[in-house]
């Protein structure tokens, strides 16, 4: 009975408000227990997750409704984060395309984690990119 | 990775991408906008909300002319982050070739103020 209810969700098609609290929720209890993120993301953003989850589903409401919710410099944000590395960015994006792939169609699932590469590649290159270094860069 | 804007912007100036923007990062001139490179995360949602199609990836070519006025006049222009009214002309100005070499004006607009 319980994976009836639990399918209910699964395979879910469209971008909605209830989607995006779902892959938030479901995303950030992945990261709050990953040995590499978890710590980083809890330094961050002083243990208050609540709060960052309700930052999260603003930006995503943003990203993918066009709602206009969040308001925010994230590049500024990841300039600042301690603890920071390139290999955290390909961990978060693997994570998230897991919750993609466990709640969403294949098509709605892409949505998502192509507008999240972007965005991840955007903030790497704002964190990291110097313009006498090599890019893609292996040091940072 | 940034969006830019480009020519068709130039006396049309709808603005309804600044209201989109989750980072803020338009800034106003007196007949266009431009993107600041380094404050755009590349999400997207701003390209398909011109109407004058004038949003395009930093990816497509030929594009190099416009980010660099971006680059240049976002740290000139002040910073838009409610729309308002269009130019009452703009939908005279919408599709005009050439808009930069007839139109185009280093003055700031107003922005948010």
């Amino acid at each position: 009975m319980t994976s009836i209810t639990m399918d209910s969700f699964a395979q879910t098609r469209e971008i909605s408000e209830q989607a995006i609290r779902r892959l938030v929720d479901d995303f950030y209890t992945k990261v709050r227990t990953d040995p590499a993120l978890g710590p980083v993301f809890d330094n961050a953003i002083g243990g208050d997750w609540d709060e960052h989850l309700a930052t999260m589903r603003d930006f995503w409401s943003s990203v993918m409704l066009t709602s206009g919710r969040y308001k925010g410099n994230p590049v500024a944000v990841h300039r600042q984060v301690a603890g920071i590395e390139l290999k955290l960015f390909e961990r978060w994006l693997a994570l998230f395309a897991e919750t993609c792939r466990e709640l969403f169609d294949d098509e709605l699932a892409e949505a998502f984690n192509s507008r999240a590469q972007r965005i991840a590649e955007s903030l790497k290159l704002a964190v990291f990119y110097r313009p006498d270094r090599p890019w893609p860069s292996s040091a940072a | 990775m940034t969006y830019v804007v480009t020519d068709n912007c130039i006396k049309c100036k709808y603005m309804d991408c600044v209201e989109v923007c989750p980072v803020d990062c338009f800034y106003e001139g007196d007949n266009m906008l431009v993107i600041h490179p380094d404050e755009c995360i590349d999400c997207g949602v701003c390209e398909p909300e011109c109407p004058a199609e004038a949003i395009k990836p930093d990816t497509q070519g030929g594009l190099e002319k416009w980010l660099k006025l971006n680059a240049e006049y976002a740290s000139k222009w002040p910073n838009i982050s409610v729309k308002r009214d269009p130019p009452a002309d703009a939908k005279e100005f919408d599709g005009v070739p050439d808009k930069f070499e007839k139109y185009f004006s280093p003055e700031s607009g107003e922005g948010d103020g």
